[in-house]
């Protein structure tokens, strides 16, 4: 199975058609959500780059996480980011999807997104400029490019130590064990 | 000065009259403060609305006053026809927190007193569910309350990044990587 | 027919969190029978950050970068808020430039917090050229913040005593020539959105509030003055120097998403009005009147409740100090936390699935300030 996915990640022309339609699941969870709208409007008008928004997740190929995480959400992100199709990729996006930003230590909110879902790429900033989320899905293009953006295939295969972490904050665990 | 607060006082006046155990204070103008005993406080509440005017419902404070071993529920009533805020002041015992709900006299009292009993762990006789509004399964403490350590609970449930806990010098890490030279800025005297 | 419809089976339906319709991270959770609502139940929570805790474990100071994070569309109430809540607990003056400076960026926060709800109202309802333009024109706006504080979503720039930066030289005139263009644009937003026949035919006699209720179900803002009720922040408490300027109180008779769209439109104008004045009269001094060192700053015990008028109404803080380094409570008071909840459910009920989305962004719910 595994030899299957690195033939499908590393397959230079579908990759060169994925890096240039990157469908952005419209998630907003964080307040990064404000600098999404001038994004992807006219003024840095991000549809040049192929970046544009789509509603569902099985649609999507980007999940944009826009800033912290409170857990209640990571529940839902979780379920969203299992729904989408593969191959998938996550930007973080924020300082405070890297250690917590300005929430350290808030108790409701995640610290480190990589524990919980596979990130390809991190924009820093609080919050990130335009151009920074701009520049972050370039880089992300360019990983996707070289086959390196393979968060979805670590995912799977590292699915236990994925929900160990995910378990340990999500007390009340109702969502179905991920059928692959 | 006094002659500007002329509202203030008529209104401090009237409440005096109406219940004489209020402590009306004004603090300054458009802002008078009462305490209140908890007991009848729905009773004092409406009268505030029903006849005085304070139609607007602002907000329910909750303060932990953990040295005392108290609460003390603030809540926020506007008037729209005297523009004055008037904010009632009730103290409750912090072992058994219990007072009767507003939500009959404001829709939205509702939510607050939701907000609250979920946060600090009021309980609100007669409120019509007191689910949670915030939080999901949250098994510790109510976290708003003073003796809930969030700095622990976080070290507990939570890793953090390497370089965050020591919080040391990005430009270290920079001039480590690069092999520049930090430069020297004048110390504050 | 009729028989079948009412034999119809309730159906739940969860709208959000992740749905382009909602405005924020939040969930409706409607009970349907067919294409109409009959209960609704608004789940927040998705957005708790713990802010009111926090700030019990932070410094005065550190306070501010925090509180600018409460509402994303509109940062500079909070700030707002809670320089002025600690100035009434210290008895702190702020020299008149300030106040007149304050001014200019609640009033420059209003048109942007405008302009990005003008792009969710008519995004809900599919038009999306309005996004295109209104956010693209607010982005003029956001170049202003930026340069006068450095950020363009977070300014972080009030502070207790006034304001943290003088206005760089030139920078009257670049408010000026942004206002031209903006005043110069509603124009073409009236074209597109507030006399498209679409939008007329759509938001007339939809999420009617009740007039004689509103008051007492704390509608507050836009909403309120959509009822044709004349009650503003600014001019039934005036804050900084706001009852020295003249500015007129918008309402409008309808109680619909229309008439409360046409409040927001016009107050547009109003703030650009505002604005040229505080340009016109602002007064040369100083700008900040400094308080001790922020290490060691000891607020003195008491409380205290400012409100100011954000775009989406009364925003409250609730200020206690017990004399020590860290503030013992803040609390907020966002007005989105009653319209997003209980006029929300409210006005829910009886509506098509299809309005949800519509009737949320004409009161503006922003779900960050309901759970902080």
């Amino acid at each position: 199975m595994n030899d299957d996915l690195d033939r499908q990640n590393n397959n230079i022309i579908a990759n060169w058609a994925r890096k240039h339609s990157l469908w952005v699941l419209a998630y907003g969870t964080g307040c990064g959500a404000i600098e999404v709208p001038p994004t992807m409007t006219s003024r840095y008008d991000a549809e040049r780059f192929g970046i544009t928004g789509m509603a569902t997740p099985r649609q999507a190929d980007v999940l944009l996480i826009t800033g912290y995480l409170a857990i209640k959400t990571l529940k839902r992100v979780i379920r969203t980011y299992e729904q989408m199709q593969a191959p998938k990729y996550v930007i973080g996006f924020g300082s405070c999807t890297i250690n917590g930003g300005m929430y350290w230590d808030s108790y409701n909110t995640i610290k480190r997104l990589d524990d919980y879902i596979p990130v390809d790429i991190f924009i820093n900033g609080c919050m990130p400029r335009p151009e920074g989320v701009i520049d972050g899905f370039i880089k992300l293009q360019e990983r996707i490019a070289r086959g390196q953006a393979k968060g979805w295939q670590h995912y799977q295969e590292n699915l236990d130590w994925y929900r160990a972490n995910q378990k340990k904050v999500i007390k009340n665990w109702t969502m179905p064990d991920y059928n692959w | 000065m006094d002659s500007k607060l002329i509202k203030e006082q008529e209104i401090k006046r009237n409440i005096n009259n109406a219940f004489r155990s209020a402590e009306v204070t004004v603090v300054r103008r458009r802002r008078i403060s009462v305490r209140f005993r908890a007991g009848i406080l729905p009773a004092f509440i409406s009268y505030l609305k029903e006849y005085m005017g304070f139609v607007h419902l602002v907000m329910i404070s909750c303060v932990d006053w953990l040295e005392d071993n108290q609460f003390e529920l603030v809540y926020h009533l506007w008037s729209y026809e005297e523009h004055i805020h008037a904010m009632i002041k009730i103290r409750l015992d912090r072992d058994n927190a219990q007072i009767k709900s507003l939500s009959s006299l404001w829709p939205h009292a509702e939510t607050y007193e939701r907000e609250i009993h979920e946060m600090f762990g009021v309980d609100f006789e007669g409120h019509p569910g007191l689910t949670d509004l915030i939080l999901e399964d949250w098994s510790d403490l109510p976290p708003m309350r003073r003796d809930f350590d969030t700095r622990a609970f976080v070290a507990e449930t939570f890793e953090w990044r390497k370089g965050r806990e020591d919080a040391q010098d990005v430009r270290q890490t920079i001039s480590a990587r690069y092999g520049e030279t930090i430069p020297e800025f004048k110390k504050d005297k | 027919m009729a028989a079948l419809l009412t034999k119809e089976k309730e159906t739940t339906l969860y709208l959000g969190p992740q749905h382009p319709g909602i405005t924020g991270n939040m969930m409706v959770e409607l009970k349907l029978t067919g294409d109409t609502i009959q209960r609704a139940k608004t789940h927040v929570g998705y957005l708790h950050r713990a802010f009111e805790k926090l700030m019990e474990e932070r410094l005065w100071m550190q306070c501010f970068p925090i509180v600018c994070r409460i509402c994303v569309p509109e940062p500079d109430p909070n700030e707002e808020n809670l320089a002025r809540a600690i100035e009434e607990i210290e008895g702190r003056e702020v020299p008149e430039r300030a106040q007149y400076i304050r001014v200019l960026m609640l009033e420059l926060a209003r048109i942007t917090a405008y302009l990005m709800w003008m792009g969710g109202q008519s995004g809900s309802m599919g038009l999306y050229t309005m996004p295109q333009w209104s956010i693209g024109d607010r982005d003029y706006i956001l170049d202003l913040f930026e340069e006068l504080t450095g950020g363009r979503v977070y300014h972080m720039y009030i502070w207790a005593g006034g304001v943290r930066r003088d206005l760089p030289v030139g920078f009257k005139d670049r408010v000026r020539k942004v206002m031209d263009y903006i005043e110069s644009r509603l124009v073409d937003y009236d074209r597109l959105l507030f006399e498209n026949a679409i939008f007329l035919k759509r938001a007339q006699g939809i999420g009617i509030i009740d007039k004689e209720k509103a008051l007492e179900w704390g509608v507050v803002g836009p909403p309120l003055r959509g009822c044709g009720i004349a009650h503003d922040v600014r001019k039934d408490e005036p804050y900084e120097v706001y009852d020295q300027l003249d500015f007129e109180l918008i309402t409008h008779e309808g109680n619909d998403v229309y008439s409360r769209a046409m409040v927001r439109r016009k107050e547009i104008e109003q703030s650009i009005h505002i604005i040229r004045q505080v340009l016109d009269k602002m007064p040369s001094g100083p700008i900040h009147n400094p308080g001790p060192n922020p290490l060691k700053w000891k607020v003195p015990a008491g409380d205290a409740y400012v409100r100011t008028e954000s775009a989406r109404g009364e925003f409250g803080y609730y200020v206690v100090s017990d004399g020590s380094l860290k503030p013992r409570r803040v609390h907020v008071r966002g007005p989105a936390y009653v319209h997003g909840i209980a006029l929300l459910e409210h006005l829910l009920q009886g509506a098509n699935v299809a309005d949800v989305s519509f009737i949320m962004n004409s009161l503006g719910t922003c779900p960050p300030e309901i759970e902080r």
